[in-house]
């Protein structure tokens, strides 16, 4: 009895790490196969197909992306860190200020204020009469506060945030309030230096947001200087000729033949590549937003 | 502070307990909400009034409310024959009903295998790889997707070669593209869910699981009788979530994988995109009628969401 039990056990351990093994294999491999399709030869590739291992290691495509395209590639990673790094200052002060003040119990409106956000999770006016305010009276239709206003303010991301500060004793404001303190000062001083793990949580998801977004620039931009990363990638991967019809300069291209699939998977990795290096450090604390986010439920 | 009493002129006398005076006490807490409430404001209450297009056969030249009053005919023109109402809400559905089931047995295997996985490295590790899917966008998955399914060079092809089979032209066969998308999404959320699990299990009391133990119950039975059923009001919450948002497709997901593709995008166009693509097509007003039928049963299925998680749980609803 005993012996079959410590099998059986035995065996829900192998199959744990099979199971997860395999599933974290199928997760990583498409990242894999990107990188070394990218570093590959477009004729191996043509001939072969995409490989795990790189077929015939160059870095042709690359050099092929950076004399056709370079500038058109550094002005849209421009456009992408600017909307990133603006887009989430701007968010984290928008949402944390929001959160802090509703998190204080004695503010009497609080409640409807929430429901004021919460109301536009659960109803919405559409995408159409949303497009149509957004280019007709805010003037965002090639503009680059597109990239930027409509995605400011999360409400998940606010409640997350409100969650923390909720948890600060308040006892640790009324000595500030007494000492003559008002609100925003106590908000700077010592709701937000207690929170730093909230902040960065809730930074690093509107960060990988913004670095995400091609949505606001399918619906409001076509002026290609405007045209982040992400947007950049997904009109070459729609058109790839987009690319191939870049003037090839021929002395310095000579020899390189037209690359198309590897110039789709290379740009795919000049995408996500700050991703790559940066989320094995991050990824705790997107694990930390969605425990924060599991308490509330 | 004698005003109190005779507070009935409104202006510059305030009542202690009135909206000014509570607004001049605490105002800079008020202030600091002004900021986030001017974004709401801006980008979701006032489109609101643009939804009376719905109604109306939108011109530019007459504008939202001059022009002609058609009343329910854009709504019924979507579930007619002539139109993709009936397909598109199918598609819908079915794409997120599918991404419902799967996106919790999924997760939910993931979850308790890490658990009785012992090897802090190895479990670490493969979290970290797990996780990785939900930090890249759309249009990235599409890229990856395009690698996997291409027709010349793709892998799946190459596979399909390798064991003697015909390869298939995956982009122009629309057959196949649910079922790709539905595995797209859960490859994606699967990880990044199972941290929702995680922690759910975290806070089980451990006791529990010694005393099955010395009771002799093997790890199967652990799971099967412990596990699970502790993990039921967890997955309640989340799945009438789910169901809340079900009339809601993945703009993101459908439009990076599939892109415009004429041939495959008829199988695959959701509520989300077919708005999109009726908006440049069939007009303003046919597609805002669209999104607000899409809006009206989003609020219907949140709130009897809600009301039923409120039964099981005892009075802890969604929101």
């Amino acid at each position: 009895m005993n012996k079959n039990r410590l099998f059986k056990d035995k065996l829900v351990t192998i199959i744990a790490y099979c199971f997860i093994g395999l599933f974290a294999i199928i997760c990583l491999y498409p990242l894999i196969l990107t990188i070394s399709v990218s570093f590959s030869s477009e004729q191996e590739i043509a001939k072969n197909g995409y490989s795990i291992i790189p077929l015939d290691f160059t870095f042709d495509t690359y050099k092929y992306i950076f004399i056709n395209s370079g500038s058109k590639i550094l002005r849209s990673y421009g456009v992408t860190i600017f909307i990133t790094v603006v887009g989430t200052l701007g968010a984290m002060l928008i949402t944390s200020m929001i959160a802090f003040a509703i998190s204080i119990k004695k503010l009497k409106y609080r409640n409807i204020i929430a429901f004021i956000c919460n109301f536009t999770i659960i109803f919405s006016a559409g995408l159409i009469p949303w497009y149509m305010v957004c280019v007709n009276f805010y003037g965002l239709k090639n503009n680059i506060l597109a990239l930027i206003l409509p995605s400011i303010f999360s409400v998940w991301n606010m409640f997350l945030m409100r969650t923390y500060f909720s948890s600060i004793p308040s006892s640790l404001y009324e000595a500030a309030e007494i000492d003559g303190g008002n609100y925003f000062t106590i908000f700077i001083k010592i709701a937000m230096p207690l929170s730093k793990t909230a902040l960065l949580t809730v930074g690093l998801m509107y960060a990988l947001q913004y670095w995400n977004d091609w949505w606001n620039s399918l619906i409001f931009i076509n002026d290609k200087n405007l045209f982040p990363l992400q947007y950049y990638l997904y009109s070459i991967l729609s058109n790839v000729n987009a690319i191939s019809s870049g003037r090839v300069p021929s002395g310095a291209a000579g020899g390189i033949a037209l690359p198309a699939e590897t110039v789709k998977m290379a740009v795919t990795v000049i995408t996500i590549g700050p991703i790559i290096f940066l989320y094995p450090f991050v990824q705790k604390y997107f694990v930390q937003g969605v425990m924060m986010g599991a308490v509330k439920e | 502070m004698n005003s109190v009493g005779r507070s009935s002129k409104p202006g510059r006398k305030i009542r202690k307990d009135g909206f000014l005076y509570e607004i001049k006490k605490n105002r800079i807490l008020y202030l600091m909400c002004v900021p986030a409430l001017i974004i709401l404001i801006l980008f979701c209450y006032i489109p609101f009034g643009g939804v009376w297009m719905a109604f109306t056969d939108f011109n530019v030249l007459d504008g939202i409310f001059g022009s002609k009053f058609v009343g329910l005919d854009n709504f019924k023109f979507f579930f007619s024959k002539n139109s993709m109402g009936w397909q598109v809400t199918y598609n819908t559905l079915v794409i997120n009903f599918f991404g419902i089931i799967f996106g919790t047995i999924v997760p939910i295997t993931i979850a308790i295998f890490l658990n009785e996985i012992r090897n802090k490295t190895y479990k670490k590790v493969t979290q970290s790889m797990m996780f990785f899917p939900y930090f890249l966008s759309w249009v990235v998955v599409g890229a990856i997707i395009y690698g996997i399914f291409s027709t010349d060079v793709g892998v799946a092809n190459n596979m399909l070669r390798f064991f003697g089979k015909a390869p298939i032209s995956w982009y122009s066969e629309p057959k196949y593209w649910k079922e790709i998308i539905i595995i797209a999404d859960v490859w994606k959320w699967s990880g990044y869910n199972s941290i929702i699990y995680l922690a759910a299990m975290s806070n089980f009391d451990a006791s529990l699981y010694e005393a099955a133990k010395v009771d002799g119950a093997n790890k199967f039975q652990r799971i099967f009788y412990l596990t699970l059923p502790m993990l039921k009001p967890t997955v309640v919450v989340l799945t009438l979530m789910s169901i809340g948002r079900i009339f809601y497709g993945d703009f993101g997901m459908i439009y990076g994988i599939v892109g415009n593709n004429p041939v495959l995008i008829d199988e695959v166009t959701v509520i989300d995109t077919y708005v999109y693509q009726t908006m440049r097509t069939l007009g303003f007003s046919y597609s805002t009628a669209i999104g607000l039928f899409q809006s009206l049963m989003g609020l219907i299925l949140v709130t009897v969401a809600n009301k039923v998680a409120k039964r099981i749980n005892e009075g802890e609803g969604l929101f």
